[in-house]
C-alpha cells in the first residue's frame, strides 16, 4: 500500500468541483485452504491490494478504483468518478450526513501473531478436525472445509480531513460434512470466525463442534422421530436465536433497504414511511431486544471505525420489542435527517461502503436455559438449523433444525427430525416470552450488494422460548 | 498486447525453471463498469480496472496458487509460491493441468463495452420503458453491468492463448404497489441487439399484473416458470453438475450417470457460447471450450470436469476448469415444443412463478430446499391470470422436480442476475406438476 499515492489522489480529487471525496485503500494478505475429505486440494496465498476513489459531485456519486499503483492511475480513476457522478443526473441530490474529520489508527491484537505461523501448522492444524472426525464412531461420507486467513490493512481519507489507518487479523472457517448411516444421508454445514490471532483455534473448540455435529447427523438418521404438525411451544437454540435476529431484524433494520436503494437484489423492507411498522411500532413482545455492535472484542464483526471513517458503536435495533433505531451509513442517515450510526462496510477496495451489520444478537434475560425448558409442557427444542431464507421484505421466514428434541413435561426427549417453523416476523418475536441468560455466538457470512459482497458478522444470542406456535 | 502474453509466458518459464512440475498463468486485464438505480434515480455509478496473474503450480502434487498484481514483485512472488509447494501437503488425486497444444476460436468480444459512453442512457430507457408499461408512477431499481476482458494464458503443459471476453447485463424490477413487482433482465455478450427497454418493459407488464396480491394457499401446484426463475433452477443444476460437487457429495447428480433423472423432454447443456455473458474460448487450464450435454433426453450423461477430475472419473476434460475446481459457464436447457402461449393455454389450474429468491438446501445430496418466489405470483385458472398472489414458499425436492418437468417452450432467453440466477443460462418457459408450495402460519 502506497499511502503517498492515496494522498495524492484525494488531493487530485479535491481539484475538482467537487462536494465530498475519499479515497480508501486496502492491502490484504490473504491465505485460502481448501480441504477435500481431509486432503488438502489447493493451498492459495496472495496479496490483495488497491484503492478506490468515491465523489459526491452535483448531487450524483460516482466510485471507482483499481489495483494499479501511479499517478496516472489515480487520475484516471478519479477523473471517471468525477465524471460518473456529475452524469447521475438525479432530480433530488445526494448528500451525505454530517461528520468531523477524524485522525487516528486501531488495530485488533493476535496472541498468537497469524504470521509467525508457518504453512505446515496451518495445514496440519485445519486437518485435525479430519482426524477427530475419522475416529468419532461416525460414518463420515464426505467433508470439505475452506479456511481463510487475512491480514487486513486499510488506509482511508477524506476530504472533511480523516486520516484513519487500521489492522485486522481474521480467520474464518468453513466445513460441510456429509453422514451416511444405515443408507441414508444427513448433511451440516458449520462457520466459524474470529477477529485476532491464531489462538482463534483452541478458543473455538473446532474439532469438538464438528464432531458433536457429525454425532448429531446420525442420531438423526437412527434415532429421530418427525413431529406431529400443530401449535406447539418452541425453544430456539443461541444458533437459531441468532439467525432469527439477523435475518428478521438487522436485515429489515438497514437504512437503505427501507429506503429501496437495495430494491432490485436483497429487496425492500416490511418498514417504510407510512407503513404499520415504523420507528415505535411494536414488532416483539417486552423481552426481546435485539442489538447490532460492531464493538465486540475479536467478534467475526469487529470494528472500531466502519468504512466512513464513522465511530462504530453499539445499536438498539428492537427494543423491548419496539421497532427502536435503523442501521445507518452517512446516505441513508441524511436522507431521514438522522446521523450516521457507523454501519458503512465494504468488503474489499474495489467495493462501494453500504449499510451492514456487524454482530446481531438478542440480549439475554435472567432465566437459565433448563428453566426455560422446564416451563414447557410440550414442544420442540430446535438447537441448531440447515435450511433457512426468508423473503426480501424480510416478513416470511423459515428455519429447519438439525439439532432438535422434543420437550415432554418439561423434559428433553428423542431427537426430532427436521422440524419446521415457517412463520412472519411479527409472529415470531411477539410470540418470545422467556429468555435465559447464556449467549452464544456464530460466525457467519452475510450477503449483500450487487456486485455481492459478503461480509463478516456473527449472529448470536440465548435460548428464547416461544409459545404456541406452528411447528411441522 | 503481445508483451502482455509474453510476460505471462515469462512468468510460468520463470516457474518451471525454478523446479515446479507443472504451472499455469492467466493474466487478466479487466474494465468493469456498473450503474445502479433505485427510485427511478441512479444512485452510483461505478468502474473497476483490475490487473492481475493468477498462478497455480504443482509440485510433487502439491497445488499451489498466488495472484501478482500488474506484474509487481513476480520474481519474488514465484518464489515464494514454490517455497510454499515445498512445505505444502500432497494431493494425491491431482492428475495434473490439461495438455496439449491448442487452436482457439476468434473471441467476438464487442470492443464497446471496454468503456460505454453514456451508460446512464441505457438505464433510463429502461426505466422509461417500465413507466410506460404500467404507469408514470412506478417505481424501478436495478443495474446496468459491462463486463471487457483481455485475457492472456500460457501453460507449461502446452496451451498458449489470448481471448477478449464481454458481456453486458440490464436488470430492472419494477413495483406498482408496495408488494406488486416485475422483474426483467437482458443479458448478452455485446450490444448487437441489447435492448434494456425489452426489460423494462417486461418488469413493467409483471408489475401491472402483480396488482392487489392475496396471500397464497399451501398445497400442490402444476407450475409455469418463468425462464427468469428458471434461470435460478438452471444454475443449481449446473453447479450440481460440477464434478467437484459430485466429490464432495453437494449434489443429486452423485452416482446417476446413465441414469434418467428427467423425461424425455429434457436435455441440459454446458455451452459457454458466444452469445452468452459467459462466453470464452478457452479454460484456465487453456482447454478450448466447447458444448457439453449434461442431461440427454432425460439420461444423465456427463459431469463438468477439469483434466484432474475427469482424470478420477476416468473420462476427458470437458474444458469447465476454473482453479482449483470445475464450473459450469452458462446452461442451456434445449427448446420445448409448445409455445409460451400454449403452455398456458393448457393449464386448468395452477401458477405461473415469475422469479425467486433466497434458494437453500436442507441436504444436497437429496435434493430436498426451499426458496421463495418473488414479484409476480400468479394464479392461473383455464389459461388466464386469475389472482395476483404473496408469500408463497416453494419447499421442494430437486430430483422431484426435474421428474415432474412436462413441458418447455419453444421461446427461450439468455438470464442472469445477481446471485440468483448464476452463473448465465438460456432459459425457456417451463412446465412442472406437482410442485409444493408452504406459507407461513
Amino acid at each position: 500500500m502506497d499511502e503517498e499515492i492515496v494522498d495524492y489522489t484525494l488531493d487530485y480529487a479535491q481539484s475538482k468541483k467537487i462536494e465530498y471525496a475519499e479515497v480508501r485503500a486496502l492491502s490484504q494478505v490473504q491465505d485460502r485452504l481448501a480441504l477435500r475429505n481431509g486432503i488438502l486440494e489447493a493451498y492459495v496465498s496472495a496479496v490483495e491490494d488497491g484503492f478506490c476513489v468515491r465523489i459526491i459531485a452535483n448531487g450524483g456519486i460516482g466510485f471507482a478504483s483499481t489495483n494499479k499503483w501511479s499517478k496516472e492511475e489515480a487520475k484516471e480513476i478519479v477523473d471517471l468518478a468525477f465524471k460518473y457522478a456529475k452524469a447521475a443526473g438525479r432530480k433530488d441530490k445526494l448528500v451525505f450526513a454530517k461528520e468531523k474529520g477524524i485522525k487516528t489508527k486501531w488495530v485488533v491484537d493476535q496472541k498468537k501473531k497469524i504470521e509467525n505461523v508457518s504453512p505446515e501448522e496451518r495445514i496440519s492444524t485445519l486437518g485435525e478436525v479430519d482426524k477427530a472426525l475419522a475416529s468419532c464412531g461416525v460414518k463420515i461420507a464426505a467433508t470439505m472445509t475452506q479456511c481463510t486467513i487475512d491480514l487486513i490493512s486499510k488506509y482511508f481519507v477524506n476530504s472533511e480531513g480523516s486520516k484513519i489507518t487500521s489492522f485486522v487479523p481474521k480467520i474464518g472457517l468453513f466445513f460441510y460434512i456429509t453422514v451416511a448411516e444405515q443408507g441414508k444421508m444427513e448433511q451440516a454445514y458449520k462457520q466459524f470466525g474470529y477477529s485476532g490471532g491464531w489462538e482463534a483455534f483452541k478458543l473455538l473448540n473446532v474439532p469438538e463442534k464438528m464432531v458433536h455435529n457429525a454425532k448429531v447427523l446420525k442420531d438423526v438418521i437412527t434415532k429421530a422421530k418427525t413431529v406431529k404438525p400443530g401449535d406447539m411451544d418452541l425453544v430456539c437454540g443461541p444458533e437459531v436465536t441468532g439467525i432469527a435476529a439477523h435475518e428478521s431484524c438487522g436485515h429489515p433494520m438497514e437504512g437503505d433497504r427501507i429506503l429501496g436503494r437495495e430494491m432490485s437484489q436483497a429487496g425492500r423492507s416490511f418498514i417504510y414511511k407510512g407503513g404499520p411498522y415504523w420507528i415505535g411500532t411494536r414488532i416483539g413482545s417486552d423481552v426481546v431486544t435485539v442489538v447490532d455492535d460492531p464493538t465486540v472484542e475479536h467478534s467475526y464483526g469487529y470494528y472500531a471505525y466502519d468504512d466512513e471513517g464513522v465511530k462504530a458503536k453499539r445499536r438498539f435495533l428492537y427494543k423491548n420489542g419496539i421497532i427502536n433505531e435503523f442501521l445507518h451509513n452517512r446516505e441513508s442517515a441524511a436522507k431521514l435527517n438522522t446521523r450516521s450510526n457507523g454501519s458503512s462496510r465494504s468488503i474489499n477496495y474495489d467495493r462501494e461502503a453500504i449499510v451492514r451489520m456487524a454482530n446481531t444478537f438478542v440480549l439475554p434475560g435472567d432465566m437459565t436455559d433448563e428453566e426455560l425448558i422446564e416451563d414447557v409442557k410440550y414442544g420442540v427444542y430446535m438447537k441448531s438449523f440447515n435450511e433457512w431464507n426468508i423473503d426480501d421484505k424480510r416478513f416470511n421466514q423459515r428455519y429447519v433444525g438439525r439439532e432438535a428434541y422434543l420437550i415432554e413435561n418439561g423434559e428433553l426427549k428423542h431427537p426430532v427430525a427436521r422440524p419446521i417453523i415457517e412463520t412472519t416476523t411479527l409472529k415470531f418475536w411477539s410470540a418470545v416470552d422467556a429468555v435465559s441468560k447464556k449467549i452464544e455466538f456464530e460466525a457467519a457470512t452475510c450477503g449483500k450488494g450487487d456486485p455481492g459482497q459478503g461480509v463478516p458478522v456473527y449472529t448470536g444470542g440465548p435460548c428464547i422460548r416461544l409459545r404456541k406456535v406452528y411447528v411441522r | 498486447m503481445n508483451d502482455i502474453l509474453s510476460k505471462t509466458e515469462e512468468i510460468a518459464k520463470k516457474a518451471k525453471k525454478l523446479g515446479a512440475d507443472e504451472v499455469v498463468a492467466k493474466t487478466t486485464f479487466g474494465k468493469y463498469r456498473q450503474v445502479r438505480f433505485s427510485n427511478n434515480q441512479v444512485d452510483i455509478t461505478v468502474a473497476w480496472n483490475d490487473y492481475v496473474t493468477d498462478v497455480a503450480l504443482a509440485w510433487k502434487k502439491r497445488v499451489v496458487a498466488t495472484q501478482i498484481r500488474n506484474f509487481q514483485d513476480t520474481d519474488a512472488n514465484i518464489k515464494k509460491l514454490l517455497e510454499l509447494a515445498k512445505v505444502s501437503a500432497e494431493n494425491p488425486m491431482f492428475g495434473g493441468f490439461a495438455k496439449g497444444n491448442f487452436r482457439y476460436a476468434k473471441s467476438k468480444a464487442d470492443k464497446k463495452l471496454e468503456d460505454l459512453d453514456s451508460p446512464t442512457e441505457y438505464v433510463y430507457e429502461g426505466i422509461e420503458a417500465a413507466e410506460k408499461e404500467a404507469g408514470s408512477k412506478v417505481e424501478s431499481g436495478g443495474i446496468l453491468f459491462t463486463k471487457y476482458e483481455d485475457v492472456y494464458l500460457a501453460s507449461s503443459e502446452g496451451p498458449v492463448g489470448a481471448d477478449s471476453r464481454s458481456a453486458i447485463e440490464f436488470s430492472i424490477r419494477a413495483f406498482t404497489e408496495r408488494e406488486a413487482s416485475g422483474h426483467g433482465v437482458e443479458c448478452s455478450s455485446g450490444l448487437k441487439d441489447f435492448k434494456p427497454a425489452r426489460a423494462g418493459t417486461k418488469a413493467g407488464e409483471i408489475a401491472k399484473l402483480a396488482k392487489n396480491p392475496k396471500i397464497g394457499d399451501e398445497g400442490a401446484y402444476d407450475v409455469v416458470f418463468d425462464p427468469l426463475i428458471m434461470g435460478s433452477s438452471l444454475g443449481v443444476w449446473g453447479q450440481m453438475a460440477s464434478a467437484f460437487s459430485v466429490m464432495i457429495q453437494l449434489s443429486v447428480f452423485v452416482n446417476r450417470i446413465g441414469q434418467k433423472v428427467a423425461p424425455e423432454i429434457v436435455t441440459l447443456k454446458d455451452n459457454p457460447a458466444a452469445y452468452s455473458m459467459s462466453n470464452r474460448t478457452f479454460d484456465d487450464e487453456g482447454v478450448p471450450t466447447k458444448e457439453t450435454t449434461i442431461i440427454d433426453h432425460g439420461v444423465l450423461k456427463a459431469y463438468l470436469h477439469n483434466a484432474s477430475t475427469a482424470k478420477i472419473f476416468k473420462t476427458e476434460t470437458t474444458g469447465n476448469a476454473g482453479l482449483p475446481y470445475p464450473n459450469p459457464w452458462n446452461i442451456e436447457l434445449a427448446a420445448g415444443d409448445r409455445s409460451k402461449n400454449e403452455l398456458f393455454r393448457d393449464m386448468k389450474k395452477g401458477l405461473y412463478l415469475t422469479n425467486t429468491w433466497y434458494t437453500r438446501f436442507q441436504n444436497y445430496a437429496k435434493g430436498d430446499f426451499s426458496t421463495i418466489p418473488r414479484d409476480g405470483i400468479f394464479l392461473i385458472e383455464k389459461g388466464k391470470i386469475k389472482q395476483s398472489l404473496k408469500d408463497l414458499r416453494i419447499s421442494d425436492n430437486t430430483l422431484t422436480m426435474l421428474n415432474n418437468i412436462v413441458a418447455i417452450s419453444k421461446e427461450r432467453q439468455p438470464v442472469h442476475w445477481w446471485a440468483e440466477a448464476d452463473p448465465p443460462s438460456l432459459s425457456p418457459y417451463v412446465m412442472f406438476k406437482d410442485v409444493h408450495l408452504t406459507k407461513s402460519r
